[in-house]
């Protein structure tokens, strides 16, 4: 535990109780999505599946890559994951993206991997406006995810038919803006 | 339509039962909701309120509630 960034939050008039249990509910949603995206990445197959299995692969790693930037931080700031793996899932801040029951329903496919998106980008929005000016190291974090969250959004929806998503997709590594927490 | 005091709404803090919110007046049954398990959401808004204020801070607007079914109205 880091005490006095912990001391230096509290100070700044956050509860940090309150955003220790945000960042867990998060990290259970970035790890559990993945999860679930194995599963709908490994059902993306056919002219259509193909099509949107290469934005759904590189969602679910950086996914992974969020759950392993947030971890970190929540013992700095004196908490902990749930011991138990299931506690885990069940506090997740966002439902589980769940295999359509017609898994060849490429749209349906979309629609769970475009509302899992939003719920994230929900949450990291929240997370921002809780630490903005207040604890400058969460907020970098949590900005850095959303600024992924809002290109994973863009890209399934653009697939859906609501609009360009205005960019391009990955061109080399994962994760452009939360690398800088995995060194 | 079921009317709710704000001491009658405060039963269904979904802790042992079901979890309604308010919102505008309206009661909603958020129980079914992975997002209300045990009448808690995101760690900071509890069942059996009337979260009408909170709302108008969270990242959603009322349109979500809409996948919720109304149970009731709000009176003072």
């Amino acid at each position: 535990m880091a005490k006095v960034a912990r001391e230096m939050v509290e100070k700044a008039g956050v509860n940090v109780d309150q955003l220790l249990e945000l960042l867990v509910n998060n990290a259970a949603a970035e790890l559990t999505t993945y999860y679930y995206y194995t599963i709908l990445r490994a059902n993306l197959i056919g002219l259509d599946g193909e099509t949107i299995k290469e934005i759904a692969e590189t969602a679910r790693i950086e996914d992974r890559n969020h759950f392993e930037a947030i971890v970190p931080r929540i013992y700095e700031l004196g908490g902990k994951l749930p011991e138990s793996m299931l506690d885990f899932h069940n506090c997740s801040a966002c439902p589980p993206a769940s295999l359509p029951k017609d898994p060849t329903d490429v749209k349906a496919m979309l629609q769970v991997l475009v509302e899992a998106e939003r719920c994230a980008v929900r949450g990291y929005t929240h997370i921002c406006n809780l630490t903005a000016g207040k604890d400058h190291r969460t907020y970098d974090l949590s900005q850095s995810i959303l600024n992924e969250e809002i290109e994973h959004e863009s890209w399934f929806s653009e697939f859906l038919g609501e609009g360009p998503s205005g960019h391009f997709l990955r061109r080399g590594e994962t994760s452009p803006f939360v690398s800088k927490f995995l060194k | 339509m079921r009317t709710f005091t704000r001491e009658e709404l405060k039963k269904y803090d979904g802790r042992n039962g079901p979890a309604y919110i308010a919102c505008d007046g309206r009661v909603y049954d958020v129980s079914g909701s992975f997002l209300w398990q045990k009448g808690k959401h995101q760690a900071m808004h509890f069942a059996g309120n009337d979260l009408t204020g909170a709302l108008k801070e969270a990242p959603h607007g009322p349109d979500l509630l809409e996948r919720y079914p109304i149970v009731g109205e709000l009176i003072d």
